[in-house]
């Protein structure tokens, strides 16, 4: 009997490293660009993919760590990912020079609902190294055809201090966009900061975005969310109309291997992007 | 179709079928039974009071299975040829059949079907036999199923004492016993009444009305920490359960092998992150897991009790921690005694 004819989804598609660079100052943030060994593997990817998804990277003898994308379809034939020092994997990822070859699964999840957010002003609020798949949406939008389909852009990201602050060059050329307001906040005051300083949760009660026709999406470290879910519920927006992303101890990423469920869903294949009316009516297993 | 198969032909057909196939029947080894390869002149174990110690879902889903092999000279992962000839597993258990059937909805799915399982799935027939008389740990009657429930069955036999009525369910069960002469309407009436007294014998253990939306709602309670009081967290309920499938996935560099192994929701670091949190930190959350994954979520996903009544949970508890009574005890739990946290 052959398998040949069913795709084996825990086989990862053989990459490499196209750019691999430190994104924070204290280096445990590094951003890896890879690029596709066979092109037919890049167009299968980009069919399917969209911005809020993630991916399993593979170095072969630590094993694989989900990791969402940090990149949108139309900045070229690759696609990005920063990658937080953590363990074994990440660390193993951390060592990868430009042309090093690994494997990747994805995309995998459903990614934000764009199609859902289409004529809607869009709050994009993110914490810590989980602003990356946020930086993939902000990418997207901000990309001449699909910017039309969106009303107001209000992006609100916060980090520990100015170092640890990703995308750095990308984000300071988005203040002088007319089509977008940017925040950016660090936890403690720092020489020469001149923007936000304190908790996301706090900046955004005080940049206090408005509800109208808007959609918030929130993705940071879940103490962040915790606090900033209230915050956007105080300032009106319904729990339709609240988005975060969830991360978990994820192995196949396809609902198979059943550590990531909250209730009866599973974040790796139903999430990882859920609205807070969809969160609310799972169990409290976070 | 209905076939008569007369006891004293039984170890000639699985002879004839070992010569054609790899045979599987329960068999006493180490003490207990165990499905072991069939060979001519071995002693087929059908009369012990209790199903074997494991279930069979290894056949399927091996303990340790390798996903895919390493190239060391392109860098690159790739799948292993998985040659699983032709097998027939005889003298399952209803139970324990269900549970394949019920796995099919998580592997066999439309999207993403896994191709280990699919592979051993589509090369093994399932010849059951019914329980006419059925253990105290068992309880199948109490989750949807019976004692000669056919769901995941090729085929079921039902002892009428010097022969088995054979009913066959899918065309390849039909064709094992096709040879065989076909029962009479006598030997099917002794079958039914057989059968309908084996389930009558099963009262049901608990009640399943609104079970699931009462197990929601006390999803906060002190039960569970009740519960996860006497559990030792050992995690044998889940790895003899036939329709538990949780994986882990690690590198074996010395091998140059990624692996699959069973994995268990009653162990901390199934689900440690790898910031140090733990959405199931202690015990009480991890076998409120458990609990809920098969009496509530597994309803949501295919309609169906994740539980087969099998009772290898229960009879191996190294404390006695007994499924049916935890769910009486969670039925009689108002859904307002909460505690705080």
């Amino acid at each position: 009997m052959s398998t040949d004819s069913i795709r084996n989804p825990y086989l990862p598609t053989p990459m490499h490293v196209l750019h691999a660079y430190y994104e924070s100052t204290d280096r445990t943030l590094k951003t890896l660009e890879l690029s596709f060994d066979n092109p037919q593997d890049s167009t299968a990817f980009f069919r399917k993919f969209n911005p809020g998804q993630f991916c399993q990277l593979s170095v072969f003898g630590k094993g694989e760590s989900p990791i969402g994308v940090a990149s949108a379809a139309w900045e070229g034939d690759f696609v990005r990912f920063t990658v937080q020092k953590m363990g074994a994997v990440t660390k193993a990822l951390h060592k990868l020079q430009p042309g090093d070859p690994l494997g990747m699964r994805g995309p995998l999840g459903n990614g934000f609902p764009l199609e859902a957010w289409k004529g809607k002003n869009l709050v994009i609020i993110g914490g810590g190294c989980a602003f990356s798949t946020l930086y993939a949406l902000t990418k997207h939008v901000q990309h001449p055809q699909n910017r039309p389909d969106f009303g107001q852009i209000v992006v609100i990201y916060g980090s520990r201090s100015s170092g640890l602050c990703m995308y750095k060059h990308d984000i300071q050329s988005w203040y002088k966009r007319e089509d977008m307001e940017v925040h950016q906040a660090i936890d403690i005051p720092e020489e020469d900061w001149t923007h936000h300083v304190g908790y996301v949760p706090d900046v955004v009660k005080q940049v206090a975005p408005s509800p109208v026709n808007a959609v918030a999406i929130v993705c940071g470290p879940p103490i962040m969310t915790k606090f900033t879910l209230p915050a956007l519920v105080q300032l009106g927006f319904p729990p339709e109309a609240i988005f975060t992303s969830l991360e978990k101890r994820m192995k196949c990423g396809i609902g198979k291997c059943g550590r990531c469920n909250i209730g009866s869903k599973y974040i790796c294949k139903d999430g990882p992007v859920f609205s807070l009316a969809e969160l609310n009516a799972l169990p409290a297993d976070i | 179709m209905n076939y008569r198969l007369p006891k004293k032909v039984l170890i000639q057909t699985l002879n004839a079928w070992a010569e054609q196939a790899e045979v599987f029947a329960p068999q006493k080894r180490e003490g207990y039974a165990q499905f072991l390869p069939w060979e001519a002149g071995n002693e087929l174990l059908l009369d012990e009071p209790h199903n074997t110690r494991f279930p069979p879902k290894a056949f399927f889903l091996p303990q340790s299975e390798t996903l895919l092999t390493y190239n060391r000279k392109l860098s690159q992962l790739e799948m292993p040829a998985l040659q699983i000839s032709q097998r027939i597993i005889f003298g399952i258990r209803p139970c324990d059949a269900r549970a394949v059937a019920l796995l099919d909805t998580v592997f066999a799915t439309a999207d993403n079907p896994d191709p280990y399982w699919q592979t051993r799935r589509e090369q093994t027939i399932l010849v059951g036999l019914g329980c006419s008389e059925p253990a105290t740990t068992c309880f199948c009657t109490s989750v949807g199923s019976g004692p000669f429930d056919h769901a995941g069955l090729d085929a079921l036999l039902t002892d009428l004492g010097e022969a088995y009525l054979v009913e066959t369910f899918t065309v390849r069960g039909e064709a094992l016993f096709a040879n065989l002469a076909s029962a009479n309407a006598n030997d099917a009436e002794q079958a039914g009444t057989i059968q309908q007294q084996a389930s009558a014998l099963l009262e049901p253990a608990f009640t399943t009305d609104g079970l699931k939306e009462h197990l929601d709602q006390i999803f906060d309670s002190y039960l569970w920490s009740e519960f996860a009081q006497s559990c030792l967290g050992c995690g044998i309920c889940t790895f003899l359960c036939p329709t538990c499938f949780c994986f882990d996935i690690v590198d074996e560099a010395q091998r140059d092998e990624r692996v699959r192994n069973w994995d268990t929701c009653m162990f901390r670091v199934y689900s440690l992150e790898a910031s140090g949190h733990n959405p199931r930190p202690t015990r009480a959350e991890r076998t409120r897991q458990r609990f809920m994954h098969k009496f509530s979520y597994w309803l949501e996903h295919a309609d169906q009790f994740g539980c087969t009544g099998c009772g290898r949970c229960v009879r191996y508890c190294p404390v006695g921690l007994d499924i049916r009574a935890m769910i009486r005890k969670a039925a009689a739990t108002p859904s307002e005694a909460v505690h705080v946290n």
